[in-house]
């Protein structure tokens, strides 16, 4: 009995010595900032049962395009949790930190949770809006950030093109007008989706903001249905927030394994209720009908369907000289 | 009073003054003339016929009738117009709200673009550690720095060795350092001081003193070539602008100054633990190497040096350290360049405080075969204490024609300081609390230093590779001094030093120069110092 102790001892003693403090640096965009704080500490404790070492997960938060830069530039992600696939893109072709194919090394195309664009009104929805074209209405003034740096304007952005486009039969002249119409409602462009949430809710600057889906909801949630409510348009954008490992940060760092268990655990029931719970669009079939009725019914369009892919609509929108360089006048 | 009530109040009048107005038609009648004040209207009224009357009265009932509605109209209009009007206003005032705050957020947000832009703006920066000038990322930074040190001895004895006596500039080096591409630094030191008497040419002209690049992996590992100080001796590696003297000790007189080579160094744990170690072409004691060293042998030189209680709670051990230098070179140079240098004297030889030669060995003295040093060293700073001691130890085979030796001279030196104003004393020198400024009553600081030094010639170099007659087997030299900082930058020194021989009586020709001139008596001389760096 005594020897048995003894082994039970050391190899508690073992345990304890080996047992590892592991650090992850996630760079994510900039509303998921209550998503992974969430999250974060349920893998924590997942991986803790399952590794017995600790994890410690530190987060990044910025506008979506901004983050990535600063990845290429050197900040040394070992994931990264974009609001837009084109980002990584970004990421994996100017600094090769991960493989060009990353998106199909998870499900869903490396998304695990969906969302999409809706308008936040002020309560009573002074300015009656309903849809697009209330917010392309002169007068109403429209919070949204910038596109170049946000990857939930460049969803808002091509929402309102592609809602734009099915009203006018396809005429991109009409559609760009459209965008044109709605950006002169725009007065300031935040660098990213908080920083316009702030302005509206917090500034009181606007009569409508163009919010991620879940930002809205969180808002309604932090502030109080009594000052604000959710518009969902007949139809707007199904936005997909990729995630990936940054394979040359995480190899070089040690971190490739809890790296990867890190992102396959948000498709797990836990991870998908967590996003469910934050608002996001869950995509397992149970978290979806468990959180159903947070979510309105509405006409989603994607990407690639109305734009051909996200590397198109950015060359032909967002690059430098594109349709928002020249229809936005600051 | 409202309209409507004002004129129903006045025909209430009316019929007080006219009961036929009210209907009374008996009254009417009774009533007599009309008042010359009553308008027409009222007065037609008043005419005999009574229909007519009765119609007349009908028509001003209707016609009052109408005005009242009139003005209840009129009212309730102005009634309506009220809000509308308020709500204009409240609308105006929440436009210009919303333009306030639109013009506060887009003012910040400039701000924030403004202060974006500047982070990746160069950044240049001019203060007591030079002038400075980078990219925003600071990979690539380059840095302005100088030294310049007005100096001046004045021996006793003075007819002993004529001219010794200087003001001189001991040093004048414009210093360029400076990092690329983050991990990759470098220096470049020139001279144009000098003025050692009876120095070597090398030390009087413009020459290179430092000319390498590091490359950093990490502190712990980094790797160096070019053209700097070999990693021997304590006080050699110590800053030129920190000694606690003018001159370094005897001991420096037996390790190598800078040499040309590579050399592997960092600091382990945070600088508890720092080694170096590297080849070189190797040099003569004291020597600088010139800019090329054609020959087949090379020199390896290396250092280990450990703090064990720095970063540690213990404060007054934490500046305590002690090393080892050393070098080993199995050179067949069969010249002078392996002997030691030339300062003070026309021959290769060691050289007091005062830079004069009390040693020199005798012409066609030739190094060559093995050349080995060793440098126990250890320095401990606590407040404004500082003390620092050294050994060391010059082993060299040496021939002249058909005589070889191998001969292993040693020095040893400990100073001390206390910093009369309370700062603490470091390895990097002092750093007053109240920079000079008189007129705020602030002097800067003062500190008090002192040396004991020996230096001894090994006696098998007499009397084949050295006069007795002229060179001293032995020196030995105590020093005092005060320095007074008045600012990070400008250091001002006054110091006396005091060098006793054996042997060196030197007599007929050979007392007139270096060494013999100078080991045939004590020397005595006072320094002083000017010295700005930055």
């Amino acid at each position: 009995m005594k020897t048995f102790l003894n082994i039970l001892l050391v190899l508690s003693l073992t345990t304890a010595v080996d047992a590892k403090e592991i650090k992850l640096l996630n760079v994510s965009y900039d509303p998921t900032r209550e998503l992974y704080q969430d999250y974060n500490a349920a893998f924590a404790k997942y991986w803790k049962a399952k590794t017995g070492d600790d994890v410690v997960v530190s987060q990044s938060h910025g506008g979506s395009g901004k983050q990535a830069l600063s990845v290429i530039n050197g900040l040394e992600a070992d994931v990264v949790t974009l609001a837009l696939a084109y980002d990584i893109d970004a990421i994996a072709q100017q600094a090769r930190f991960l493989p060009a194919d990353w998106q199909k090394r998870l499900p869903d195309d490396s998304t695990p949770y969906t969302s999409t664009i809706v308008f936040l009104v002020r309560k009573g929805n002074p300015k009656s809006i309903k849809d697009w074209d209330d917010v392309v209405k002169p007068g109403v003034i429209v919070v949204t950030p910038n596109p170049k740096t946000s990857g939930g304007a460049r969803w808002a952005y091509l929402a309102a093109w592609a809602y734009a486009l099915d009203k006018f039969g396809h005429d991109d002249a009409k559609a760009r007008d459209f965008v044109k119409r709605l950006y002169k409602n725009v007065p300031v462009l935040d660098s990213g989706a908080r920083g316009a949430t702030t302005t509206f809710v917090e500034r009181g600057i606007g009569d409508v903001l163009l919010a991620w889906e879940n930002e809205a909801h969180l808002a309604i949630k932090e502030f109080g249905a009594d000052k604000f409510e959710i518009v969902t348009p007949s139809e707007s954008i199904l936005a997909e927030p990729p995630v990936a490992v940054v394979d040359k940060v995480a190899q070089k760092h040690g971190t490739t394994d809890v790296a990867r268990a890190y992102l396959e655990y948000l498709y797990s029931d836990e991870g998908q209720d967590i996003a469910g719970r934050n608002f996001y669009r869950p995509r397992s079939e149970r978290a979806a009908a468990k959180y159903a009725e947070q979510f309105a019914k509405l006409k989603l369009v994607t990407v690639d369907d109305a734009f051909g892919g996200w590397q198109k609509a950015q060359k032909t929108h967002f690059a430098d000289g594109g349709t928002f360089d020249q229809i936005y006048q600051p | 009073m409202k309209l409507n009530q004002l004129i129903l109040v006045s025909f209430a009048g009316l019929q007080f003054i006219f009961p036929a107005l009210a209907g009374d038609e008996t009254a009417t009648n009774s009533a007599g003339a009309v008042p010359p004040e009553i308008p027409a209207t009222v007065a037609v009224s008043s005419a005999p016929d009574s229909s007519a009357e009765t119609a007349e009265i009908e028509a001003l009932k209707k016609e009052v009738q109408e005005l009242s509605q009139k003005v209840s109209a009129l009212e309730q209009q102005r009634e309506l117009n009220q809000p509308t009007n308020a709500t204009a206003s409240q609308e105006q005032i929440e436009a210009l709200d919303q333009k306030v705050r639109i013009l506060g957020r887009q003012r910040e947000l400039d701000q924030e673009t403004a202060a974006a832009a500047a982070k990746n703006q160069p950044r240049l920066s001019l203060g007591a550690n030079g002038f400075s000038f980078g990219s925003a990322d600071s990979n690539f930074v380059v840095t302005l720095h100088g030294v310049l040190q007005v100096d001046s001895r004045t021996f006793e004895q003075n007819d002993k060795v004529p001219g010794n006596d200087s003001i001189l500039l001991r040093r004048a080096r414009p210093i360029l350092a400076g990092t690329v591409f983050h991990d990759f630094d470098f220096l470049f030191v020139p001279e144009f001081g000098g003025g050692t008497p009876g120095a070597s040419s090398s030390a009087t002209t413009p020459s290179i003193y430092d000319a390498y690049v590091n490359y950093r992996y990490s502190p712990a590992f980094q790797i160096q070539a070019g053209k700097f100080k070999a990693p021997v001796g304590l006080e050699q590696l110590q800053a030129d602008v920190n000694t606690s003297l003018n001159e370094r000790s005897l001991v420096t007189d037996l390790v190598p100054n800078r040499d040309l080579g590579f050399e592997l160094h960092g600091d382990i744990a945070g600088g508890v633990l720092s080694y170096a170690a590297g080849i070189f072409n190797g040099v003569g004691d004291n020597r600088n190497s010139s800019n090329i060293g054609f020959q087949d042998n090379r020199e390896f030189d290396g250092r280990l040096f450990v703090q064990p209680f720095k970063g540690t709670e213990l404060t007054a051990l934490q500046n305590l350290g002690v090393g080892v230098g050393g070098s080993w070179g199995d050179s067949s140079i069969t010249n002078t360049l392996g002997l030691p240098n030339t300062t003070g004297g026309s021959q290769p030889g060691y050289f007091t405080d005062g830079q004069q030669q009390f040693f020199a060995y005798t012409n066609g003295v030739v190094a060559g075969g093995t050349h080995w040093r060793l440098s126990p060293q250890g320095y401990y700073y606590y407040g404004p204490l500082s003390l620092m001691g050294e050994y060391a130890i010059s082993d060299q085979d040496v021939h002249n024609g058909s005589h070889s030796a191998e001969l292993q001279n040693t020095a040893w030196e400990i100073s001390g300081g206390w910093v009369l104003t309370g700062e603490n004393a470091t390895f990097a020198g002092v750093t007053p609390k109240h920079p000079f400024a008189p007129h705020n009553g602030q002097w800067g600081a003062l500190q008090v230093v002192g040396r004991y030094e020996e230096l001894n010639i090994d006696n098998d170099a007499f009397p084949f590779f050295a006069n007795p007659a002229a060179s001293a087997s032995e020196a030995r030299a105590w020093s005092v001094g005060l320095n007074w900082y008045l600012n990070q930058n400008i250091r001002v020194n006054a110091s006396f030093s005091q060098t006793s021989f054996t042997g060196g009586n030197a007599t007929g020709s050979a007392a007139n120069t270096a060494p013999g001139s100078v080991a045939d008596h004590t020397e005595n001389v006072f320094f002083t110092r000017v010295q700005l760096c930055f």
